[in-house]
């Protein structure tokens, strides 16, 4: 039981001071320095035996606890790879040492051990050489998105490509040859050096450079993704100190154009029909016979036209403000008249309104603004309003039509 | 010789001075891809005084003069121009709206998708999103006077498909991809730029404005 209650406080001690224990693990080496402020917590530690203090040297967390810290704290580790498996070679180079030296003596008690701790070290080192890699593809699968602003994300890249190219140094100074002299004739050496770890070197290194190869285009995107971004900002910005600015190259004598202003005028292909062809009568003479048909001998000036007055649009729509304009006031009433209601089922005709409101404008520019200003309601409102055409064909071609007069009501079935 | 229905829709294309690119003429762009299709249009248009271009990220094709010094072509140049030069403002203005709603870094490029739905319920719950579409459909080029934020939307994504900058695609009618006829923008752009000297700017908190 009591073993439990300990065991309970260590990892209490833990929790509470765990904002030291991880800053000493992360950025001090497993160092906790020897101050005012940490003598409670050296204490405590000491007290748990997680703290080591040899000499004068600053007190230190134990392996068992930096492990510990270390399997927790993966996703540092990982932003630390390189450095990481660097570390861990060094670590295994001593252990071959005395390995070598261990099955010389034949002890053989040693020699178990030390494989163990090989065995373990190489395959933390495989798995870092892993990790290391799959960090880069979480860098392409976000493409660096989680960073708002576009110079901080191109420095990020740069800096990952820069983190990418020294991982890459590392894996290519193993070499093959090296690993083999470090086996030497030993099987279980041969087994990890020559086999393992040559093939996840070549997976890890094949990763990578595919993983640099697209940060490089990543890169290339987003300094042309900033370049489009200010170009749009550096237009905004002189349209709105310089009103009114349309660029110009009329001055300019084209003698030497540049590539970009090269564009051709249109400049359409168009053919007649071949009527000389016999191997097209058949095709012509059927779309002869589909084109409509006008009664031999009648001619436009045979024909009589209705009187309806013509319509002069504003072409340019270059009106921007008309207070208090009377017709226009005039539609909006008589369509909120219809769209309130009061109507029921009667019908309202577009010119006896025009009759009676006293405006001085033609027939055919009244009806033309009705329409349009009922063309400009939003959906539900236009949907509301039923208009049917009074119209009369035209006598030398009947699809087209000549509007006399609208009448309009309330549609009952718009819901 | 047999006639070659994808050279003539190619050239005729071409010829009509628009700009060809995988979104908007998928089959004629691959056409260009293959080496002798290039070479066969090429050496047509050169016979028309006319040569094959790429814009400067290589993915739209175009029809340039070989020669301006033939008749018309000077102010066949200087025409399309003015085409770009008249309607700039307000490009700038919708490339700057689409920014703000997609809380994007960068300006449409080519094959992005946009859906009117998500313009609409973006711009619809943001005032000064509404503001700024409000004061681009008083514009020239998205002139309306529709009253709501739907039908406004509907003018500026019209124009911009009759224009040539967008294509509509799916079957709801109401999704555009952008074209590259966005890249051949940029480039004019970028030359408007250097040329009437107009200052790289820094892009403001304003011009970032996020939605988040």
């Amino acid at each position: 039981m009591a073993r439990i209650d300990d065991a309970q406080k260590t990892l209490k001690v833990l929790a509470n001071h765990s904002e030291a224990i991880l800053e000493a693990h992360l950025t001090r080496g497993n160092r906790i320095p020897e101050t005012e402020d940490n003598e409670k917590l050296l204490d405590t530690l000491k007290h748990h035996r997680l703290i080591l203090s040899i000499g004068d040297e600053e007190p230190q967390l134990k392996k068992v606890l930096a492990q510990f810290l270390g399997h927790i704290t993966e996703s540092d580790r990982r932003r630390w790879a390189s450095q990481h498996i660097d570390k861990l070679w060094e670590e295994l180079l001593d252990l071959f040492e005395q390995y070598r030296q261990a099955k010389a003596k034949v002890a053989l008690a040693d020699q178990e051990r030390l494989e163990d701790e090989i065995k373990e070290i190489l395959a933390g080192l495989i798995e870092d050489i892993r990790i290391s890699t799959e960090t880069f593809s979480a860098y392409l699968n976000s493409g660096f998105s989680y960073i708002t602003d576009i110079d901080l994300r191109i420095d990020q890249n740069r800096r990952v490509i820069e983190r990418a190219q020294r991982l890459l140094t590392l894996f290519d100074s193993f070499n093959i040859l090296e690993l083999a002299d470090q086996a030497g004739n030993d099987p279980f050496l041969k087994r990890l050096l020559v086999k393992y770890l040559p093939a996840t070197l070549e997976e890890g290194r094949a990763n990578l450079a595919y993983a640099l190869n697209q940060l490089r285009v990543l890169l290339v995107r987003l300094r042309e993704d900033q370049r489009l971004n200010k170009l749009v900002g550096s237009f905004e910005a002189y349209y709105e100190r310089n009103p009114g600015f349309e660029p110009s190259i009329d001055h300019l004598d084209l003698e030497g154009c540049p590539k970009v202003l090269n564009n051709v005028a249109p400049f359409h292909v168009a053919a007649a029909p071949d009527i000389y062809d016999p191997a097209d009568d058949s095709e012509l003479i059927e779309l002869a016979a589909t084109a409509r048909t006008i009664n031999a001998g009648t001619t436009r000036d045979d024909v009589e036209v209705p009187s309806v007055d013509s319509v002069e649009f504003d072409a340019d729509g270059e009106v921007i403000e008309e207070p208090e304009d009377p017709v226009e006031s005039t539609v909006e009433s008589l369509i909120q008249f219809i769209l309130s209601g009061d109507l029921g089922d009667n019908e309202i005709v577009a010119s006896d309104v025009l009759a009676n409101s006293g405006l001085e404008i033609d027939t055919a520019t009244w009806l033309a603004t009705v329409t349009a200003e009922i063309d400009s309601l939003a959906v539900e409102e236009y949907r509301a309003i039923d208009v049917l055409y009074q119209s009369e064909p035209d006598p030398l071609y009947p699809d087209n039509l000549y509007i006399h007069d609208l009448v309009l009501r309330e549609a009952h079935g718009s819901g | 010789m047999p006639s070659n229905p994808l050279f003539e829709r190619t050239v005729t294309a071409l010829l009509a001075g628009e700009v060809l690119c995988e979104y908007r003429h998928e089959d004629l762009v691959t056409y260009l891809l293959v080496p002798e299709n290039q070479e066969r249009v090429a050496d047509f248009l050169s016979q028309l005084s006319r040569t094959l271009r790429q814009t400067g990220n290589k993915d739209a094709w175009l029809c340039a003069y070989q020669d301006l010094s033939v008749s018309g072509a000077r102010e066949g140049v200087r025409q399309q121009f003015r085409e770009v030069a008249n309607h700039l403002e307000s490009l700038v203005a919708f490339l700057r709206l689409v920014m703000n709603v997609e809380t994007n870094d960068r300006p449409i490029a080519p094959g992005e998708h946009l859906y009117e739905s998500q313009l609409i319920e973006q711009i619809a719950g943001t005032p000064t999103l509404e503001e700024k579409l409000r004061s681009l459909t008083e514009k020239r080029l998205f002139s309306t006077k529709k009253p709501d934020v739907a039908g406004r939307i509907r003018v500026v994504m019209e124009t911009l498909v009759n224009k040539g900058y967008l294509v509509r695609f799916g079957t709801s009618g109401n999704d555009y991809q952008a074209t590259g006829k966005f890249s051949w923008l940029y480039d004019m752009m970028s030359f408007i730029q250097n040329h009437e000297g107009i200052p790289e700017d820094a892009v403001d908190e304003d011009n970032q404005m996020r939605l988040t």
